[in-house]
């Protein structure tokens, strides 16, 4: 999710001044017989959007949030009433469902068998209680195979090219606690969801001495990668893709032995006053019209199956929306957040941050 | 703060106004009471809820009120302990380094002639009509490369190839002085404006070369001045998190994210209170110390 985030992060930090003024329209869209989403900003397709005022005279609300965990803090607080659809990614679920943030799906008012199998019933969410797919993205590798020299098949490749003189300070790492300190538990044969305070800590030494190596953890500029002022990041296949299309020369990967996936879901607030209206409109999003038009805008595949066959073929670097071709879902994991163990994630980045300052 | 007392004139002719004492002293208060209130809903209360938190046992996302002071021990020790350090030493480097660029721009300023001299403070304000975050965006774009910095000293000679300027600790420092400097020039040109030239005169009739007026003269009277911009621009820098991140690429922490990941990652709003506070402590301490080196200017010479 993070390097997700820090796209959005930029989006969202770009329009933080005009953000403020979006908050104060929140109040105004809290009209009963309305719908308030509250999202990520720009997630939305503005012509689907369009399409749905048109059918149903009814314009969704949306107001943006930059991050889960203001998502989490929102819903948690009395501020957060009167929102009908939220979209949070698939490691805060499981933590908004367990504080009673979110509603129980009614699953005979809404298609799942139009989506994706890949993308249902996965450990963040069992049997999709709360949530629907949404679209999804991957933690992978993108570098210059010239820059680096070495071919990227593993997370110990990532390690060693990332020390190599020439590459050493052109490395950029994620800023989430997890998706730095994940690939060095998997190299050590640990999962990120089951992982203790001393496993955590452990494969932190690790990142902590290859941080001197870092350049930057914030979110790639894909201008940044495709120039050569990075030569080895971390990020998500969106962001590979923007890359590539600036400068072909660029290899995406996702390293073995696993790398993440992130889903960001759709789901309905508790209390939500537009319940009738959130079904009427997830059905909407779930028709695969709908899908090709978000996939199209957002840049990051819809969950519906057989998405690749009905992109029109003008799309460039289509594969790269999927994070390249044959990707097995079955290998990828996804985290999910745990009161125990996020603070450690999240002190150990900063301590990680901190060592290459 | 200095230069608030510091016109005494204004105060003891506030009897220019026909209407009896009283009356005025009411409206004042009345007026006075809109910020006072606001302050109090949205400041002090707050502040409250920091102030007591941080006493408290986390819970993720809640907090269980109760009196321990682990939060401040582990905002104190070790890893926190360091980055608390690390950040009033950035604080305190970068505030400097805007005075010092500050100051010879504000001593320009104040010596221009009155039309002259709205028009320079106009030029050093206009920035700010624009939006924070747009304006560090401008200067990311300024510094990346292939941007027109490196086209700029390329040009010049002073350095050959692709500059790699962006995430670096410079680049944090340009950034924080660019984006303080405005506040750093007002308040010294408010004060270097008040200094009577009959002074400077006599010190030079006197016989004292320019740079002994200078030190003796025009910087002891600047006192105020310098107090309020190293104030003004230490303050927040303290609290300082986009330009770091922005510009630094996220590298070295610094208090401001600290407290904002506590808050919102980690959902542990004890620990992010504790800090919190020690870095309002760090405030209270800083404007002591000021307040102190502005002694016996309550009332400016004129």
């Amino acid at each position: 999710m993070t390097s997700m985030l820090n796209r959005r992060q930029t989006l969202g930090l770009f329009g933080a001044a005009s953000g403020a003024a979006l908050l104060g329209h929140v109040p105004r869209a809290f009209a009963a017989g309305g719908l308030n989403i509250y999202s990520w900003p720009n997630y939305f397709s503005s012509e689907s959007l369009a399409a749905y005022r048109k059918k149903t005279g009814v314009t969704p609300a949306i107001s943006t949030y930059d991050s889960d965990d203001t998502l989490f803090a929102k819903l948690n607080s009395p501020a957060g009433a009167g929102f009908d659809i939220v979209v949070p990614s698939s490691s805060w679920i499981e933590q908004l469902a367990a504080k009673g943030l979110l509603e129980e799906l009614d699953h005979g008012r809404l298609d799942f068998g139009s989506l994706d199998p890949d993308l249902l019933d996965r450990d963040y969410d069992r049997g999709n209680k709360y949530s629907i797919p949404k679209d999804w993205g991957l933690l992978g590798v993108i570098y210059d195979p010239e820059g680096v020299g070495t071919e990227i098949r593993t997370w110990e490749d990532f390690f060693k090219a990332g020390e190599k003189p020439g590459v050493s300070g052109k490395v950029r790492l994620s800023d989430s606690g997890w998706e730095t300190i994940g690939p060095a538990l998997w190299l050590d044969g640990k999962d990120w969801n089951a992982a203790g305070e001393a496993d955590i800590r452990k494969a932190g030494e690790r990142l902590k001495s290859f941080a001197r190596n870092v350049k930057s953890f914030t979110a790639l500029d894909a201008n940044a990668a495709a120039n050569g002022s990075i030569v080895l990041a971390q990020c998500n296949q969106g962001t590979a893709r923007a890359a590539i299309g600036l400068n072909p020369k660029l290899k995406w990967v996702v390293p073995g032995p696993t790398s993440e996936l992130w889903v960001d879901n759709y789901a309905i607030a508790k209390g939500a006053p537009n319940l009738d209206q959130a079904y009427d409109f997830l059905s909407y999003q779930l028709r695969p019209e709908v899908q090709v038009s978000e996939t199209e805008y957002i840049g990051f595949p819809a969950a519906i199956k057989g998405l690749r066959g009905k992109l029109g073929t003008d799309v460039k670097n289509v594969d790269l929306i999927f994070g390249g071709e044959g990707v097995d879902f079955s290998k990828l994991t996804s985290f999910v957040v745990n009161p125990k163990t996020i603070g450690i994630y999240l002190q150990v980045q900063s301590e990680i941050q901190a060592a290459a300052g | 703060m200095a230069q608030a007392n510091g016109n005494p004139a204004r105060s003891a002719d506030g009897g220019r106004t026909a209407r009896p004492r009283r009356s005025v002293a009411v409206a004042d208060h009345l007026i006075a009471a809109v910020p006072a209130l606001w302050l109090a809903v949205f400041f002090l209360l707050p502040l409250a809820f920091t102030f007591v938190f941080s006493f408290g046992h986390s819970l993720f996302g809640g907090v269980e009120l109760g009196f321990t002071l682990d939060n401040y021990r582990l905002a104190l020790s070790g890893f926190y302990g360091a980055t608390f350090l690390r950040t009033l030493r950035f604080a305190v480097t970068a505030s400097a380094l805007c005075l010092a660029v500050a100051f010879p721009a504000a001593l320009f300023i104040a010596r221009l002639s009155g039309r002259r001299k709205n028009v320079a403070l106009l030029l050093i304000l206009i920035p700010y009509f624009s939006s924070f975050l747009i304006r560090i965006m401008a200067l990311t774009m300024l510094m990346a490369r292939g941007g027109v910095v490196e086209w700029l000293l390329n040009g010049v000679g002073l350095h050959a190839g692709p500059l790699d300027l962006l995430d670096t600790q410079t680049a944090v420092f340009i950034g924080m002085v660019y984006a303080y400097l405005p506040i750093a020039i007002i308040p010294l040109v408010v004060v270097l404006d008040r200094i009577p030239r009959a002074l400077v005169e006599a010190s030079r009739d006197l016989g004292a070369s320019r740079w002994r007026t200078f030190r003796h003269v025009t910087l002891p009277l600047t006192r105020p001045g310098i107090a309020t911009a190293a104030l003004l621009t230490a303050v927040p820098m303290l609290g300082e998190l986009v330009i770091p991140r922005l510009l630094g690429g996220g590298r070295g922490l610094l208090m401001g994210q600290a407290i904002s990941s506590q808050y919102l990652q980690s959902q542990n709003y004890p620990l992010g209170s504790a800090m919190a506070v020690l870095v309002l402590v760090a405030v209270g301490v800083l404007v002591a110390a000021l307040a102190r080196m502005t002694k016996g200017f309550v009332e400016v010479p004129r």
